[in-house]
């Protein structure tokens, strides 16, 4: 990422994309136009939405684990989850 | 996305069962963590594989992060035990993480020679891009310019998304039918009868 190839993309298209990414964050953490400052301040909100992503989707996983496991082996939405699986 | 969902929600329930016959341990047998790394690894194969289905706008086509997801799966799975999927996906994570410091200490000592209140500005960026190559799959290998990074974390974060409503989703309806099971067992059962 030296400053010789950043010169083939226009700053435009760079802001024009920075603007679209902060779109798609979530609304607790729009906040004012893409700037050079603040687009590391973007950088870094994005870094933790997915990190935050991530852990929800390892929650949702062990939740997943744990209600497979509460399951009565003999009812019958544990006999529904094991054909789906089978 | 709707159409991603379902294709997404399928594929889990394929990568699951092949998971449980290839392992010839079925889901009861796994223990909480095994299950869970299960259906973790599972969803995110899933999640690629349905990435990769769409047929490909000109963007769908050059998402690097499936490749990157299916290629450490695949890898893995030769290496199988219970565990093995993602723990070789971590330790690969982690020596490219020790490799980024060291080029990370390179350019800050660069950086001090300059010292212009714009070049901060700059490390900060590339600092904070190069966090957000260690959090995008594949990020780290590819040679992507700044453009192509920003367009392959939105396209990332939005199917990212896509996979947790799935699996909250998932998991609602597993609660669910847990519960509706047992207003059955209750309603339907009378006790006096046996």
């Amino acid at each position: 990422m030296s400053s010789g190839r950043r010169g083939r993309i226009s700053d435009d298209e760079i802001n024009e994309l920075i603007s679209k990414l902060q779109a798609l964050l979530p609304e607790s953490s729009r906040r004012r136009n893409a700037s050079r400052s603040s687009a590391s301040k973007l950088l870094k909100e994005t870094c933790a939405y997915i990190k935050s992503l991530h852990q929800e989707v390892d929650d949702l996983s062990e939740r997943l684990s744990g209600l497979m496991s509460t399951m009565d082996n003999d009812s019958p939405q544990a006999e529904i989850i094991r054909s789906l699986l089978r | 996305m709707a159409a991603f969902k379902q294709d997404l929600f399928r594929n889990l329930l394929l990568g699951l069962r092949a998971r449980t016959t290839e392992a010839a341990c079925p889901f009861d047998a796994m223990s909480l963590q095994e299950r869970k790394r299960a259906i973790k690894c599972s969803a995110d194969v899933a999640m690629a594989a349905a990435r990769r289905g769409v047929a490909g706008a000109a963007i769908g086509g050059r998402a690097r992060w499936p490749k990157a997801i299916l290629a450490a799966a695949a890898a893995s799975s030769s290496s199988h035990s219970p565990g093995g999927t993602c723990k070789v996906r971590k330790s690969a994570c982690c020596k490219r993480r020790v490799a980024r410091r060291r080029v990370d200490a390179k350019r800050t000592i660069r950086g001090y020679a300059a010292a212009a209140s714009c070049d901060v500005a700059r490390r900060l960026v590339r600092r904070r891009t190069m966090a957000l190559r260690k959090v995008i799959p594949g990020g780290s290998a590819a040679a992507m310019d700044e453009a192509a990074l920003l367009r392959e974390t939105m396209d990332y974060v939005v199917h990212l998304r896509a996979q947790v409503d799935v699996l909250r989703a998932v998991s609602a309806a597993v609660q669910r039918s847990t519960f509706l099971g047992y207003i059955f067992v209750l309603h339907f059962v009378d006790p006096m009868k046996d």
